[in-house]
């Protein structure tokens, strides 16, 4: 091939650009859908329920990705300060994933438990009353705005389309049942997807105020359980280092 | 779908699928795609820097900028000085 | 060459003059915003409790209006420019061209407003939700074909190298938004959506595609302007066009493969992130090829320096280019990345990047073009001169309050006391930031003020112009 061709010939200038450009993406991306040890099989990890799942479309919203990253890196400081480094099986039912390129504030991947509902909610309306040092916006409006669920069906079903195992007939149902267990498979269940979450927000009351559903009820919902799915004591130490 | 594809060639057990077998393996598709646009990088070096009429032509279109410039002053200040 | 004034006169410069006005305008509101930001992280009152203006809201106002707004429509209007200047042939379809004008403010518009009322996928410089997307691919395409169409009519059978450039920008842009963007809409009424990828692929899809998105759009699409304005500027041809040629293949082709080195050390397979950091190291090769190729362009004309304020600005972007381009596969290494990951570290980076290289380098092509565009000089010298150093010490300020806090930070969260604990608590390195934050602020409002008054005088630039082309209309008849 001469190269002066390819400088006089607009098509195969296009065609050898697109053939040299698609390769590194190719070779990088392209295997990690096929490795198996990509993602480690690692009991606990289970899609989001209803009221989790819109906590963290909030998250979104609010972009708390800019300043919180979800994924903590195997250093001995990141152990210490947030506890086991984040697997890739714990982020695999994450559209999109949350991984976070910054840390103005802390890591958050295994937020879940470490405060209080109370604490949770005091935080995230006035960041300051806590913690004075805070540079975090101040989330009022979080407590004053009603949770609305009404499309949450719809929001599953987009999900399952993806690939997570939101069930909507019986036979994927009871697949659930037989992967995740019957308390688990239940909050999968597209067809209860409104009574769930009303349930779990009745029954976990994360806000504070047992009257209303708020946007404040489904982010801390979503808050807590982050990194609480892996049981870490049923593994011996050193186990992940063979998927890394 | 390229490993799909090699994985039932790999079962007829000839040489085509022994060879598709290799290529599907990123192990191996990985460096061999390194080393083809490695050879190809090299032969554009070596296609570009020899030859002293493809040198001279390749050199000569560094002017194109300037071909619709008859107009304009040859000079390159386009700034009104201040007053 | 048979080229004068009848064949000027045909070129589309209406379509670029719009989108120089709008990059302008972009350009400043997106900088105001950026500053905006800034000044939040400082003081965090100036939040005032709205949903609609919080630090996480306004980041992507603020990239969206800088890389889309200002970056693309700087592009769009220097890719046209440079596209019939080198092919002396007019822009094909005048209507594709204004829907392309039109598509792109659109999506910018929607897009921004978008966010603030808290529609985002989420995804860092891809967040923009499915509706806008789909506007953004129709209006990519008819880019991809306009600037196809008026190559095939060009003058001579070799193609400028400037528009290699661009070519691979459009085609590149265009399959990085494609993929990285594929996402199941809740409901065909709403804009909220899911991405089709989770977990690790999807990581890594979206840092393949947030690496290429500063690989194609900005850094070969300005290499493009580059390679056009410095040697009108300069007065005199690149310094080798062979290097040009080598430039462009080396460098198209690294960039896919860096992508990974955003996510060192994260649960990404360890053999992806060592590649794309090997990578990295190589591509500091072509990129200092350009540089070298961009400054010695200059070589004989030093003394120009001192009299030519719109060739500072593009050799110091170059400058800036260079710099940047050593940082970055320095933090790519695991080691480095290890401290700077999640630091303001990577902010001061880019920021060398997009105000240093980007920035620098289309505020002097433009001073070159816009008197050009309406055949008049620039309206004041004086004033080019004080936004070339309100810019430079602007960016200054910025880059090392960043390394100040992004180093200052990594060091501070990886202490022990001789104990073996950690000598810091979280919020002990947030206290610290606090001065690293204002600095950085008065840099980004130095670098705001300087680009209102570019503004301000290329419009009076226009304004000037067209004055004279009435008198001279005028005086003929």
């Amino acid at each position: 091939m001469k190269h002066d061709k390819i400088e006089k010939n607009l098509g195969l200038l296009m065609l050898f650009t697109m053939v040299v450009i698609s390769i590194g993406g190719l070779v990088e991306i392209v295997p990690l859908f096929h490795i198996n040890d990509t993602i480690e099989k690692v009991d606990g990890v289970r899609p989001y329920t209803p009221l989790e799942l819109r906590g963290r479309d909030i998250y979104q919203r609010e972009g708390c990705y800019l300043c919180h990253s979800q994924m903590i890196r195997p250093f001995r400081d990141e152990a210490l300060r947030y506890g086991h480094y984040s697997l890739a099986a714990e982020s695999k039912y994450d559209h999109p994933f949350q991984w976070g390129s910054k840390r103005t504030g802390p890591d958050l991947a295994r937020v879940g438990g470490k405060y209080s509902n109370e604490w949770q909610v005091q935080h995230l309306k006035a960041p300051r009353s806590v913690v004075p040092e805070s540079i975090m916006p101040n989330y009022p409006w979080l407590l004053e705005n009603d949770l609305d669920f009404s499309d949450m069906a719809d929001r599953m079903r987009a999900l399952k389309k993806v690939g997570v195992p939101y069930s909507e007939s019986k036979a994927e149902y009871e697949a659930n049942v037989k992967e995740f267990g019957q308390d688990v498979a239940e909050m999968l269940d597209i067809q209860k997807a409104q009574e769930n979450l009303i349930k779990q927000a009745q029954t976990g009351n994360y806000d504070g105020d047992a009257t209303r559903i708020t946007e404040m009820e489904a982010m801390v919902a979503y808050l807590q359980m982050l990194g609480t799915l892996v049981d870490f004591s049923q593994y011996d130490e050193g186990h992940f280092v063979q998927f890394r | 779908m390229l490993l799909k594809l090699s994985a039932a060639y790999g079962k007829g057990n000839d040489l085509i699928g022994e060879i598709f077998n290799w290529l599907g393996d990123m192990r191996n598709s990985k460096i061999l795609a390194l080393l083809i646009f490695f050879v190809g990088f090299v032969i554009l070096l070596v296609f570009v820097f020899t030859g002293k009429e493809r040198s001279k032509r390749l050199e000569s279109y560094k002017h194109m900028p300037f071909l619709d410039d008859d107009d304009e002053q040859k000079s390159s200040t386009t700034v009104k000085k201040d007053e | 060459m048979a080229h004068s004034m009848a064949a000027k006169a045909e070129y589309n410069y209406d379509i670029i003059k719009r989108f120089a006005a709008m990059a302008m305008v972009w350009g400043v509101l997106g900088m105001f915003v950026g500053f905006y930001a800034a000044s939040e992280l400082a003081f965090p009152f100036l939040n005032f409790d709205s949903q609609y203006i919080t630090f996480g809201r306004l980041r992507p106002v603020h990239t969206t209006l800088v890389i889309f707004g200002f970056g693309g429509s700087a592009l769009f209007a220097t890719s046209y420019y440079i596209v019939q200047r080198t092919c002396q042939a007019r822009l094909h379809g005048d209507g594709m061209a204004n829907f392309t004008f039109w598509g792109w403010q659109v999506s910018v518009a929607l897009g921004v407003m978008s966010y603030m009322l808290g529609y985002t996928q989420a995804r860092e410089y891809a967040e923009f939700e499915w509706p806008i997307d789909l506007l953004i691919t129709v209006t990519w395409v008819i880019y991809l074909y306009v600037f196809v169409m008026t190559i095939r009519k060009r003058s001579q059978p070799h193609i400028y190298v400037a528009n290699w450039f661009f070519i691979a920008f459009i085609l590149a842009t265009a399959l990085l938004h494609v993929f990285n963007n594929l996402a199941m809409p809740v409901s065909l009424m709403g804009m909220k959506s899911y991405s089709l990828f989770s977990g690790v692929q999807d990581a890594m899809t979206q840092w393949w595609y947030g690496h290429n998105a500063v690989g194609f759009f900005l850094t070969a699409a300005f290499l493009g302007m580059m390679y056009y304005f410095v040697p009108k500027q300069a007065g005199r041809p690149i310094y080798s066009y062979r290097l040009s040629v080598i430039h462009f293949w080396a460098l198209v082709f690294l960039y896919m493969w860096v992508g990974g080195h955003h996510l060192h050390w994260t649960a990404l397979p360890d053999w992806t992130s060592t590649l794309a950091a090997t990578f990295s190291i190589i591509l500091l090769m072509p990129s200092w090829g350009g540089m070298i190729n961009g400054i010695m362009t200059m070589s004989g004309a030093w003394d120009k320096l001192r009299t030519d304020p719109i060739m500072r600005f593009l050799i110091v972007s170059l400058s800036f280019y260079g710099m940047s381009t050593f940082e970055g596969p320095m933090m790519a290494l695991k080691s480095v990345n290890a401290l700077s990951h999640y630091t303001d570290w990577t902010i001061g980076h880019v920021h060398s990047g997009a105000l240093g290289w980007v920035a620098m380098v289309s505020f002097g092509s433009f001073y070159h073009m816009v008197p050009k565009l309406y055949n008049t000089k620039m309206y004041s010298e004086k004033l080019i001169f004080t936004h070339f150093w309100l810019a430079t010490i602007g960016i200054v300020l910025y880059i090392t309050a960043m390394w100040t806090s992004g180093i200052g930070q990594g060091l501070i969260l990886r202490a022990f006391d001789s104990y073996g604990n950690l000598a810091y608590t979280f919020v002990e390195s947030v206290s610290y930031l606090h001065g690293p934050y204002v600095t950085r602020a008065i840099g980004g409002f130095l670098f705001v003020t300087g680009a209102a008054i570019m503004a301000y005088n290329l419009y009076m630039t226009a304004k000037q112009g067209k004055r004279e082309a009435a008198e001279a209309a005028a005086a003929a008849a």
